[in-house]
């Protein structure tokens, strides 16, 4: 990662395309801001970043685990199944009281996530199909265990998805919470360090005896969790379970916002803070062009521009 | 590492693998949800109210009879009848509509075989020509498209199979490639769900639309009746946002968020289903909102929708009424008797407001 530092002969514009790419995402989130205080009626109330935060969290959440497994020069496309599957899972076990569901819908998360890493640690298959597996999978169990949408009208669940700590949303707090773990686990434990090695070269890996098949199954299993997590978050928002349509497109979503965020997807390196900024980018974007009444095109149109560019940003960075 | 060692080692995590799953599908079986029975909630729903027809089968409108459609009489009783349903059965349309032909295959003593295309289009198509193979005498067809539908016509008009499709419409000649359409007017839908919301908001102040999924003749023709209806007889009334809610709770909640904050004005809400009035329900309430602050009319008429007008939070529910049981067999009947039936046979919805919402409850599907 280095060498970009030095013996590079126009030094300027390789900096300058590190800088876009390592603070290209803020900078946007930064003018859509602007743009929203502006532009945008009534944008600027504590009412309007409460409903922001709070709608992003869901799909923050499921961006950090996937993070993760493109740090380790994977892909999660089963998120968003598991989001139906733990909100299923919720809906059943409700009956034993609110943290039984919760834990019965993360276990849930980590049975698929677990499903997933040793599909592709120890049976070797490729993360994009193992994953994909089992979302066809998990949107599947999740739509025989509950067909069709339940109301949740537990009043814990309720809470969750609408009380406040000091005008917080618990949902934020979760997120954020979510948020700050990853990037301490990533920046200073051994085993984000061994992920990213994993990610950057898994035979060298190997090769240094880093436990790889271990590791790749708990980035797994925490993508599977952190999604299981979301699942529970939308739930409790939405204060319904709606396996049909809960955490559809949900992974393209997650990628969207990690690769906005400025995490390369060959691996090896994963931007937590940039992760958090790409979702709330792609959030805002949305938001704004709701608030102006665009046609819905428009909003697939933008996001695309936005990957398009992260994507250039990227790409001097895959030549090195 | 030896290959072997690594295939045992393989097999077992492979072992582990499965064991997970399979514990999962264990755990399942001793559920406990929170649903109390005494609320009801899955009365069976062909008990509400059948359709009643609006544009009567003979009489008005080009009609279809046996000898133009080409094939012979039968028996209805000894034949027996193919049902292509559309979407899987995740919604509460979807489940009354298949409930309501099968009850009333059972009812009649018709032999029913059904199939059921989860939202894919090949599916559907592949579905319908094995219920032909199956041997189906007669068809009933919920349709995903409209279009695409040729090579499944012509290989029912070779047997000369009566099709009778079902709340969509397919791109095809009426009486030469099917029988009879049975369905809603989505434009007359929507031209009511207006007069709803005029009489709520009074026909001043400012309304949003919460659309439907886009590219489906469902939302443009509810939008179209709609809006044709508020420039018509309330142009006081204005529409000042128009956004998707894609027919899901979730997404007609978060656009609602938007809307609330962006226009702390708006008076009314047009949902163009039940499903996206909830989510606009929810956001009001997470607005601290009080109930009827924001008029919201929906359309299709299910239980929960119905409960929101009781409750207060909704102030019409235009009906799109799902159980084609009762007159899509009438139809096939009459029709291999050798009458005249209509090619386009437009069913009468009714309609719930603060009047009648709580003694009809039990009506909603």
């Amino acid at each position: 990662m280095t060498e970009l530092t030095f013996a590079r002969p126009s030094l300027d514009r390789a900096r300058l395309l590190r800088l876009l790419q390592d603070y290209g995402v803020y900078a946007g989130v930064l003018v859509l801001l602007l743009f929203d205080v502006a532009f945008t009626p009534h944008f600027l109330s504590v009412e309007n970043f409460r409903t922001q935060a709070v709608q992003v969290a869901p799909v923050l959440v499921v961006a950090l685990g996937m993070a993760l497994a493109i740090g380790a020069e994977g892909v999660d496309l089963s998120v968003g199944s598991v989001m139906a599957l733990s909100t299923s899972l919720i809906s059943l076990y409700l009956g034993y009281g609110p943290w039984i569901a919760v834990l019965v819908a993360l276990a849930g998360g980590i049975v698929v996530g677990a499903a997933n890493g040793a599909l592709i640690a120890f049976v070797g298959v490729q993360p994009i199909v193992a994953t994909l597996a089992l979302m066809v999978a998990g949107r599947g169990v999740a739509l025989v265990l509950l067909p069709q949408l339940k109301d949740v009208r537990d009043p814990d669940m309720a809470a969750l998805g609408s009380g406040a700590v000091l005008g917080v949303p618990y949902l934020v707090l979760i997120a954020a919470g979510l948020a700050l773990l990853t990037a301490f686990v990533m920046r200073r434990t051994t085993f984000g360090r061994q992920v990213l090695a994993i990610g950057d070269s898994r035979p060298a890996a190997r090769l240094a005896g880093l436990p790889v098949g271990r590791v790749l199954v708990v980035v797994y299993v925490s993508c599977g969790a952190l999604a299981a997590i979301a699942g529970v978050l939308a739930t409790a928002r939405l204060s319904a379970s709606d396996p049909t349509s809960l955490g559809t497109l949900m992974e393209l979503s997650a990628i969207t916002a990690v690769v906005v965020g400025g995490t390369p997807l060959s691996g090896g390196r994963v931007r937590v803070g940039g992760t958090v900024a790409g979702a709330v980018l792609i959030q805002l974007l949305t938001t704004t062009l709701i608030k102006h009444d665009l046609p819905p095109s428009w909003t697939q149109i933008a996001q695309a521009a936005v990957i398009v560019l992260a994507v250039y940003a990227a790409r001097e960075r895959g030549r090195r | 590492m030896k290959p072997t060692a690594s295939v045992r080692r393989t097999s077992a995590r492979h072992l582990l693998t499965v064991g997970l799953v399979a514990s999962l599908a264990l755990v399942s079986a001793c559920t406990k949800s929170e649903d109390d029975s005494a609320k009801g909630s899955t009365a069976s729903p062909q008990d509400g109210a059948g359709q009643v027809v609006s544009s009567p089968s003979t009489g008005s409108g080009p009609t279809c009879a046996l000898d133009a459609y080409g094939g012979g009489k039968l028996d209805l009783k000894k034949a027996t009848v193919g049902f292509s349903q559309s979407e899987k059965e995740a919604n509460p349309f979807r489940i009354a509509e298949t409930a309501s032909l099968k009850a009333e295959a059972a009812k009649r003593g018709v032999k029913l075989l059904t199939a059921n295309a989860q939202s894919q289009f090949s599916k559907q198509i592949s579905d319908v020509q094995d219920l032909i193979a199956k041997g189906a005498d007669l068809l009933v067809i919920a349709p995903l498209n409209s279009d695409g539908w040729e090579p499944v016509l012509r290989a029912a008009s070779a047997k000369h199979i009566p099709i009778v499709t079902i709340d969509r419409k397919i791109n095809a000649t009426a009486c030469k490639d099917y029988v009879s359409f049975i369905g809603s007017d989505f434009v007359e839908q929507g031209r009511r769900a207006a007069d709803r919301m005029i009489e709520a908001t009074g026909g001043k102040g400012e309304v949003a639309i919460l659309l439907g999924a886009a590219g489906n003749n469902v939302t443009t023709e509810r939008t179209k009746g709609f809006e044709e209806r508020i420039k018509e007889k309330a142009p006081d009334l204005k529409i000042v946002f128009r956004q998707t809610g894609d027919f899901a709770r979730e997404k007609g909640q978060s656009v609602t968020e938007n809307l609330i904050q962006s226009k702390p004005g708006i008076t009314g809400i047009y949902a163009e289903n039940d499903e996206m009035g909830l989510g606009a329900v929810n956001a009001l309430k997470g607005a601290g909102k009080k109930p009827g602050a924001v008029k919201i009319v929906t359309i299709d008429g299910t239980r929960n929708a119905v409960q929101g007008i009781v409750d207060g939070w909704i102030q019409g529910v235009v009906e799109s009424n799902p159980r084609f049981g009762p007159l899509a067999f009438q139809t096939l009947d009459t029709f291999t008797r050798g009458e005249k039936v209509s090619q386009d046979i437009v069913i009468e919805d009714s309609a719930y407001t603060e009047k009648n919402a709580a003694a009809d409850l039990g009506k909603a599907y």
